[in-house]
């Protein structure tokens, strides 16, 4: 590749080398038992069952010890200049601390539980397993300090699965008061995992080559893994959620003309009355006697008002605040003092909240819980993160945009609202997303402040907009819907779950029913983040179209 | 009557220069120098503005040190000088711009039309509308370009568009389009941005949004332009046409440049400031008498380039 003279590292390499590929291969096969292990680990695959003709744990420890083979085989390969590498002196210090870590745990284990030494016994093996890895890694140089560790590590781990020393029968009581012991189902994946990833990790820097371009493959691997397995359990959650709702949230589900529900819309003193072309019974009823099927529909629309009623409570107000501290208010003790508070608040429990509402709105409103004193109770939590996030992002707006437009001879006001919050928008948003996402799940302060009830009969459903009267005394309009107490999909969700047996209303299978409210719930939260983000998306596309 | 005034204003002026000056001459030779070296300009007719005794301090910085000018009407004043030396600061506190400067203090006064600035209840708004700015790096609102020129008009009022304006008949499109092009053109950005108006100004080169930033400075009519380096991001071509604006200006407009470019300085002004390291106004004079014959020797260094 590079002619004898040359005793620069060659600006091209061949990656697709013989060598090359035992790294590579090793990097894919770490991948590999990442996945296997967290899909152990969330119990998709079970250790008793065969892979490859073997059972599970004896094949995760046989791809380990062939893992961790590779990995030394590669490292000593390189030392000994079979393989063309360029490593440098030393693996460095932190490759040594976490080479050295783990190897005295793992010393410290051998020793205390299948050795049976004493406490000094195990900690002074520990010491000194832990310490000549450290020493290995950091005093050899790269090619060997990264590899021999991890790989000698991995195939050990490896070995202990496949002679069985741990297999899936196995339990490790601690002995203590709670009865708590690992199981194999636990532990056996858990090391798969912690395994896979060193001698990724190690892998993925003999396929760079050692060197600074070792160094970035490995963080790469790490990083990249790390990123996938989060998306991975987040993918898993929701994918349960939906695997256990969706069924109820189909029951009787219907398409065809005149199948659905009839609404009447009113415009301008005619109504019009249409029936819905779907039938989807869990989202448009009620709980009720005569029902077929039964649904959540009065805690959807009390959800969604909910959310409605305090973002409009706390916009306006947090917006306003937040340019009165960034344009208007001199910086110092105040501001300060009002950035502290706001943060706090921002921290405070839900149920605190709760309280207060309970205490300080119910009594003025009817002396009843209800859905206005639910709204208000949520602005007040949606208002610090409002302020915050309103302020940050007007901070952010450049000077320049503010000088411009004064030497331009335009007012203070006419800035802000002209340039200022156009640009400040997109934070804005981003603020209020974060907030709703919180607020929309939030059960505590409704269960203080406008309780619904387990199984809500559709005749609950808030109607806000009809809701509205004109009357001929001050306040001259008047909304009873507002003060009445109303349901909401996470305290309905909380209630069923709560609720003991023998409360199950009409509804024929309450587990269902729960898991289909979750999943609502989850929709309904994740409808609220999807408006806030092409909001986001827009308002962002208006300032650098 | 007037004339007689300003007399003795300018008297003062002198006067104060000496007083201020001497008890700080305890570094010796550039005071006195100073006093040597200074000759006041005479011109005939009523300033634009007149700043005396000008003091800024940013903090315990003193940025720039009892300057005193008189900028006629209807002319180009080039500041020149080198780096750090104040000319932004100048240019700043004829618009009032450097109140926005939390740690500086101004001190002295500034007459625009013979009404001082510096003094309780001046609109600052008003006063903006009528002395302009470009800033020395190029600021574009993130908006389109269009919207960039037509930003300040429509927020005075003289130029309405939108649903309301429309739905009461006031809307003036036609107007707003006119003055936009209008800018563009006497900024020599027209031709190349007439096809995409709507587009952000964010995505135009830095020259070009040095030269919208003109533009948007001449949409509001000011009666005064400041210009922080105008031409420093622009090519020959552009820069020559910057400144056939500039001389086209001058005959309605006065105008306040800052350069560091002399042959630019020379080609364009009709009388030229120079500061010097430390905030002085060393001289100032008819640009030609300042190029040929300069009375201060350090200016003549810093002209011939052995000075900075
Ligand atoms: N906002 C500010 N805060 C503190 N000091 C400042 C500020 N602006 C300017 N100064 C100081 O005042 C002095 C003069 O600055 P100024 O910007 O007026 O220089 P200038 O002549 O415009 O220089 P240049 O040619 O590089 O633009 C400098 O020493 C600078 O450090
Ligand atoms: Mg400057």
């Amino acid at each position: 590749m590079s002619t004898e003279t040359d005793t620069r590292n060659p600006l091209v390499r061949d990656g697709a080398e013989s060598t090359g590929l035992v790294a590579a291969g090793a990097v894919a096969l770490a991948a590999l038992l990442f996945a296997l292990s967290l899909a152990a680990l969330f119990q998709q695959l079970s250790l008793t069952d065969t892979l490859a003709g073997v059972p599970v744990s004896t094949f995760l420890g046989g791809a380990l010890v062939v893992l961790g083979g590779a990995v030394v085989v590669f490292g000593v390969g390189s030392r000994l200049g079979y393989v063309e590498t360029e490593p440098q002196a030393s693996a460095g210090m932190v490759a040594g601390i976490a080479f050295g870590f783990v190897w005295f745990v793992a010393g410290g284990l051998v020793a205390s539980q299948t050795i049976g030494v004493g406490t000094i016994g195990w900690l002074l093996s520990a010491i000194f397993v832990g310490g000549g890895v450290f020493a290995v890694s950091v005093v050899t140089r790269e090619d060997i300090g990264s590899t021999l560790p991890a790989g000698v590590l991995t195939a050990f781990v490896g070995l202990v699965f496949v002679t069985g020393v741990i297999g899936p029968s196995w339990v490790w009581n601690l002995g203590w008061e709670q009865q708590a012991s690992f199981t194999a189902g636990f532990t056996i994946p858990t090391l798969t995992l912690f395994s896979s990833l060193l001698s990724g990790w190690a892998a993925a820097k003999a396929y760079g080559g050692f060197g600074a371009r070792g160094r970035h493959t490995g963080a790469y691997t790490l990083v990249y893994l790390n990123a996938v397995s989060i998306v991975g359990v987040l993918f898993i959650l929701l994918a349960f959620t939906v695997y256990k709702g969706i069924g109820g949230v189909l029951n009787g589900f219907a398409v065809g003309a005149g199948v659905g529900p009839t609404s009447t819309v009113v415009l301008f003193g005619i109504a019009f009355s249409f029936d819905w072309p779907v039938y989807l019974p869990f989202v448009m009823n009620g709980v009720g006697l005569m029902n077929e099927f039964n649904g959540v529909l009065p805690a959807i629309v009390g959800t969604i008002w909910l959310v409605v009623g305090a973002v409009l409570f706390a916009v306006p107000l947090g917006v306003g605040a937040a340019i009165f501290l960034t344009e208007y208010a001199e910086r110092g003790r105040f501001t300060q003092a009002v950035e502290v508070a706001t943060n706090g608040l921002w921290s405070t429990p839900s149920i605190v909240f709760g309280l207060f509402g309970f205490a300080f709105l119910i009594p003025r409103f009817g002396n009843g819980k209800s859905l206005l004193a639910g709204m208000l109770t949520l602005g007040f939590m949606l208002l610090p993160l409002v302020v915050i996030t309103s302020r940050e992002a007007m901070l952010s707006v450049p000077d320049e945009y503010r000088d411009a437009s004064a030497a331009l001879g335009v007012t203070k006001w006419q800035t802000i609202r002209s340039v200022v919050l156009p640009a400040a928008l997109p934070g804005v948003v981003t603020g209020i997303i974060l907030g709703v996402g919180r607020i929309a799940g939030e059960t505590a302060p409704i269960l203080l402040t406008m309780a619904g009830g387990v199984f809500v009969p559709g005749s609950q459903t808030p109607d806000i907009v009809g809701g509205f009267a004109f009357t001929s005394s001050p306040p001259f309009v008047e909304n009873p819907v507002l003060l009445d107490a109303a349901s909401a999909l996470p305290y309905q969700l909380y209630a069923l779950i709560t609720a003991g047996v023998g409360a199950s209303g009409n509804v024929a299978n309450p587990d269902e029913f729960k898991w289909a409210t979750a999943l609502v719930l989850l929709v309904v939260v994740l409808s609220f983040y999807a408006i806030g983000i092409a909001a986001r998306y827009y308002f962002r596309r208006e300032l650098n179209q | 009557m007037s004339e007689t005034t300003q007399r003795t204003t300018d008297m003062e002026t002198e006067n104060r220069t000496d007083t201020q000056t001497d008890p700080e001459t305890t570094t010796g030779e550039t005071e006195e120098q100073v006093q040597d070296e200074w000759r006041n300009y005479e011109f005939a007719g009523e300033p634009k503005l007149a700043v005396d005794d000008l003091d800024v301090y940013y903090g315990d910085d003193h940025a720039l040190k009892g300057v005193s000018m008189d900028i006629p009407k209807n002319s180009v004043t080039a500041l020149i000088g080198p780096s750090g030396c104040g000319k932004s600061t100048f240019l700043r506190c004829l618009n009032r711009m450097n109140d926005r400067v939390k740690s500086a203090r101004i001190d002295g006064s500034v007459k625009l039309d013979g009404q001082e600035i510096y003094q309780e209840g001046v609109n600052l708004v008003e006063l903006r509308k009528r002395v302009g700015m470009v800033f020395q790096s190029p600021n574009p609102f993130p908006k389109s370009i269009a919207e960039n020129i037509s930003y300040g008009p429509r927020k005075h009022g003289d130029i309405e568009t939108g649903l309301l304006a429309r739905l009461l008949g006031r809307a003036n499109e036609d107007e707003r389009d006119e003055l936009v092009e209008r800018c563009l053109r006497d900024a020599a950005l027209w031709d190349e941005v007439s096809d995409r108006l709507d587009d952000n100004a964010l995505g135009l080169s830095g020259g070009q949004q040095q030269r919208l930033c003109i533009a948007r400075c001449l949409s509001v009519d000011p009666e005064v332009i400041l210009m922080d380096e105008p031409a420093s991001a622009l090519d020959p071509i552009a820069t020559a046409k910057i400144e056939d604006l500039i001389d086209d200006l001058s005959e309605h407009y006065t105008v306040v440049i800052v350069t560091h470019n002399m042959q630019q300085a020379a080609r364009i002004s009709d009388q030229t400031a120079v500061f010097l390291t430390g905030g002085e106004l060393v001289e100032y004079d008819d640009t030609d008498k300042i190029f040929e014959n300069p009375q201060s020797q350090r200016v003549e260094e810093y002209i011939s380039g052995k000075f900075g």
